[in-house]
């Protein structure tokens, strides 16, 4: 057969990279939307690039400037990706966040970033725009992307600014190739407003040398037979990526959602996907879920199929040198092993060859069954559910990084595939750890044994992905990027395969009263483990041991037999209670790792779930601050108890 | 070589008769009279099937046994094995290779109908020379009995074996999950009862790996070897697209190991029967092996064609039946170029 082709176009700017795709991929579907879970809608390179033209040039005839800053608050959908392409073609940059902006950061974001046209998705957003608009002198403009909304005075759709520079174009209007022409590497191409897990939000600065120094950096082969699925949301720079990067090797981009992952999973057949450890977790559990209801029979042969798989691949990531290696052994004391791993690992291939045929591929089809790889991101992917999938032969590939590095820093490739890790850096861009305390350089530093290896300190980072700044905040800026080099505030370590571990975030950090630092990252996600426990926060700043937030499972309890209807009901329930104490002192007990210091004292708990936007960012993670003030009392009576019964 | 012992004794034999009871009970709960129809739809890759199948194969049977000069007994089996259908497990091994799961099946279901006519035809052709050298051997050791090939008991052995296999498609319109169950244990079974026969074989007759002549173990892996050549290089030549061409490999190479077993047990008796079994025990052993080989070959080499023809047809799923998918200038290789769906989307045809 031909010889396969993988590529990926490089260009100095987005704006040059639409034109090249549309030269290049032309008739093939950039872009697909869906209309029902069978019928969905392609847009062609070509088309998507003629029709951000004319787009483009109705933002010039707006008033849109080159370099100026253009607002879209939307969710995932084909306007939002017309609205980028013409964006950029006239050579200004976005400001993206979702639909579920709240009213404050809206009016922080639009006078902040000085836009002057704004574009919002639906009539909820308009009404949240319009009530601020007295306030907003320099707004201009209001664009609704949902050609649905009935647009009142003082108000345009897309579809109409659209139609001004179709016109205008047609008449001979080539503004936009001007503007392409004089966008520089350096200039914006987003201006992403973080939440984050702490503070006011701040505007990362990311530029077109940023954007494509990551297509051209991130491992991995591609081609326009790929079909990507896209689930997270857009205005998030790791989705944002891959939407560009897809665009790099002329993939088709399958606009899905959430709650239908699992149809359109099956009916797209996705290549390759943008996630989010969540999204594992869930299809771990219906995966879990679906095997227990089965036929015993099939039980018995998923359990067979699962620890064969194991033994399998830890052996040959044994003999590959692909495993977690934080602790150095010397080369003769590994190869100590070789010969019993290579026995097992032939042992027991020809059983995994027929169990991973019969089994394990039935499981993978629940994937889709065409997944090469996918990367999860914005969070830590729980070891459990990492292992989970990679045994079964789903390949999901961890990696690190932040809307400051646009966002990728480090990623596991496919042929180095080691669980527990976010992989080595990735091309062009260098890794540090620095101890906190006094700055020194723990890695890369001779003065170490095996030059660092090992040790756990900050990560800070450079390379050509690195923002440009803070908008309009030096301060920030300087006390963040040091010397080109950006402190990240996660911990880590390299691991002596070069890899890089994650240990947690600095900030999360808790000091006890004891002096002691404990990461309550790695404990909450074990404690995630149990059944019962949907989410939880560990807490204990300054006190002399650790307590735990718990939002206990509601369906689990159910599932086991309770009747109890709402979280208040199981909050009342000693019986619960008494589960959840049992799961606690099970998984942190000091036979699983976990030290003295580590060990939770009492716990309470919450009688509402933690709900995306407020508790949770939209990656899942927790906002501890948020948590802290909201549940300050219960926080407060749970180490006040404690003392009463001592 | 001679056997001076039997190579399985009678529990052996129900356990035998057990697993071939099993798997094809497992055969028949994967197919469903949907399977037969779509014989009919796609008559022409089940066609070059079939002249591969029961053309190619029983020929590179015979030249190998021939060329090999195989003891007469060795030589009979193995003539056997290229007669018979296509297995269920090429339906799988094809499945991993990115081949086409329905012309494999659809190969399987009618191969394993025409069998009950071809393959005494076939067998009584391809092994007069040798059973007249088991007679010759057989008078001048002063026994005026003439070996011939019992074909009646074959074909009621056939016909017996194919009991199973309703009973399995009855129970998958029945309880489908039933089925599904069924169908993984006897692909279980199977690799078990072989490996249990050939490490038994072994452990009783210490010397009979040694004792079997090399030309008895070249026989039985390359009979598989060039059946999947041939297979693939003539359905090439006929210009079937690479999936198909793929599937017509496998199905060529990979023959229904179990029904071998069968129609030795209940259609001959020793001193034969045991040389009989034992090269079909190390045809079953090794077509095992070849076939993970190919099949990993064949995924490689096939990745290419293959997302191209899933990619084409999930555009026409999704997009609608008249979508034409565009591909870059210089994307297809030769081959899907007329056609990137391989057969599957009547408007992906190019002219």
């Amino acid at each position: 057969m031909g010889k396969p082709l993988y590529y990926r176009l490089q260009a100095e700017n987005l704006a040059l990279l639409y034109q090249k795709a549309a030269e290049t991929f032309e008739a093939m579907p950039a872009f697909a939307l869906r209309e029902s879970a069978l019928n969905w809608k392609p847009v062609s390179y070509r088309e998507l690039y003629e029709q951000g033209l004319d787009l483009a040039t109705g933002f010039i005839e707006l008033g849109v400037a080159a370099r100026d800053h253009v607002g879209i608050f939307s969710d995932n959908r084909f306007e939002w990706i017309l609205t980028d392409y013409a964006v950029q073609l006239c050579g200004a940059a976005d400001v993206p966040r979702g639909r579920d902006v709240s009213t404050t950061e809206l009016d922080y974001i639009i006078q902040h970033s000085g836009m002057k046209v704004v574009c919002v998705e639906n009539s909820a957003l308009l009404n949240k725009v319009q009530q601020l608009r007295d306030r907003l002198p320099n707004l201009q403009e209001i664009i609704v992307l949902d050609p649905n909304v009935k647009t009142s005075a003082g108000v345009r759709s897309l579809m109409d600014v659209y139609e001004m520079g179709a016109k205008l174009r047609q008449a001979g209007d080539k503004r936009v190739e001007e503007r392409i022409a004089g966008i520089q590497a350096d200039d914006l191409f987003t201006l992403i407003y973080t939440s984050g897990t702490t503070g006011t939000p701040k505007g990362v600065m990311l530029t077109h040398a940023n954007i494509m120094s990551q297509i051209r950096n991130l491992p991995g082969q591609h081609n326009c037979n790929d079909r990507v699925l896209s689930v997270l949301p857009i205005w998030h720079i790791f989705e944002r990526l891959i939407e560009m990067y897809t665009i790099s090797f002329g993939g088709c981009t399958y606009y899905s959602s959430i709650q239908r992952l699992g149809d359109d999973m099956r009916h797209v057949e996705p290549t390759f996907m943008a996630s989010a450890p969540r999204l594992w977790e869930k299809l771990h559990e219906k995966i879990i879920k679906n095997i227990k209801a089965s036929h015993w029979m099939r039980q018995i042969l998923f359990h067979i199929a699962y620890f064969l798989a194991r033994q399998y691949k830890n052996s040959e990531y044994y003999l590959t040198n692909k495993y977690l290696r934080l602790k150095y052994i010397p080369a003769w004391i590994r190869a100590l092993l070789v010969p019993l791993h290579a026995l097992r690992w032939l042992i027991v291939m020809p059983w995994y060859g027929f169990f991973n045929a019969a089994v394990l591929e039935r499981i993978r089809l629940g994937a889709g069954g065409s997944l090469k790889v996918t990367i999860s991101g914005g969070g830590a992917l729980p070891l459990h559910i990492d292992r989970f999938f990679n045994y079964v032969g789903i390949p999901v590939l961890e990696g690190y990084g932040m809307t400051e590095t646009t966002p990728v820093i480090a990623v596991r490739p496919r042929h180095n595939l080691i669980v527990a890790t976010v992989g080595p850096p990735i091309a062009e861009t260098e890794v540090r750890i620095i101890d906190s305390q006094n700055g020194e350089i723990l890695y890369p530093n001779a003065a170490y044994p095996h030059n660092g290896r090992g040790q756990r300190g900050e990560i800070w980072v450079r390379g050509p992905q690195i923002m440009k700044g803070y908008y309009k905040d030096q301060e920030l800026t300087d006390s963040t990027i040091i010397d080109g080099w950006l402190k990240t505030g996660d911990l880590g370590v390299i691991s002596h395969n070069n890899c890089l571990k994650i240990l947690g975030r600095s900030k999360a950090t808790i000091v006890l009263s004891s002096g002691e630092n404990v990461e309550p990252e790695p404990i909450e996600m074990s404690l995630q483990q149990s059944n019962y426990i949907e989410n939880c926060m560990v807490v204990g700043q300054d006190k002399k041991y650790l307590c735990v937030l718990i939002v206990p499972s509601l369906l689990e309890y159910r599932q086991a037999g309770f009747n109890e209807r709402t979280l208040e009901d199981l909050e009342q329930n000693d019986i619960a209670k008494k589960i959840i104490k049992t799961e606690i002192r099970r998984i942190t007990s000091p036979a699983n790792g976990f030290k003295r210091y580590e060990q939770i004292h009492d716990f309470s708990l919450l009688t509402e779930h933690f709900q995306v936007g407020v508790e949770l960012t939209n990656l899942f993670k927790i906002k501890r601050h948020i948590v802290q003030e909201k549940y300050a009392q219960q926080i407060t009576s749970l180490f006040e108890s404690e003392k009463q019964k001592k | 070589m001679e056997f001076n012992t039997q190579l399985l004794y009678d529990h052996d034999q129900v356990l035998l008769a057990l697993m071939i009871f099993v798997i094809m009970l497992g055969m028949g709960s994967s197919l469903t009279m949907d399977d037969f129809k779509a014989v009919f739809r796609k008559p022409r890759g089940v066609f070059i099937g079939f002249i591969s199948q029961f053309g190619l194969m029983p020929l590179i049977a015979f030249t190998v046994a021939t060329v090999f000069q195989l003891h007469p007994a060795f030589a009979i089996s193995l003539i056997l094995i290229g007669c018979l259908p296509g297995g269920t497990t090429s339906n799988m091994f094809t499945y991993f290779s990115r081949g086409s799961v329905a012309l494999s099946i659809s190969m399987t279901t009618a191969s394993t109908v025409l069998a009950i006519f071809m393959m005494p035809i076939l067998l009584k052709l391809y092994t007069i020379g040798f059973t007249n050298q088991i007679t010759a051997a057989m008078q001048a050791a002063g026994s005026d009995a003439e070996f011939v090939i019992p074909t009646k008991n074959i074909i009621t052995s056939l016909i017996m074996v194919l009991v199973p296999v309703g009973i399995g498609m009855f129970i998958k319109s029945k309880w489908p999950d039933w089925a599904k169950t069924a169908e993984d244990t006897a692909g279980f079974m199977g690799i078990i009862v072989v490996l249990y026969l050939v490490g038994t074989a072994f452990v009783r007759h210490a010397g009979l790996l040694v004792q079997t002549p090399v030309e008895v173990y070249v026989a039985a892996v390359s009979v598989g070897l060039i059946g999947f050549l041939f297979g693939y290089y003539f359905s090439r030549l006929l210009g079937v697209p690479p999936i198909f061409q793929r599937a017509v490999s496998l199905e060529t190479g990979i023959q229904n190991g179990p029904l071998a077993f069968a129609v030795i047990l209940l259609s001959f008796v020793d001193p034969v029967q045991s040389q009989m079994i034992w090269l079909a025990i190390l045809y079953s052993t090794f077509i095992v092996i070849s076939s993970s080989v190919i099949t990993l070959w064949y995924r490689k080499i096939g990745a290419y064609d293959y997302d191209i023809y899933r990619n084409t047809v999930i555009h026409n799923r999704l997009f609608g039946d008249n979508y034409v998918t565009h591909y870059p200038p210089g994307f297809l290789p030769k081959r899907v170029l007329k056609d990137p769906s391989q057969g599957n989307s009547p408007s992906q045809r190019r002219v």
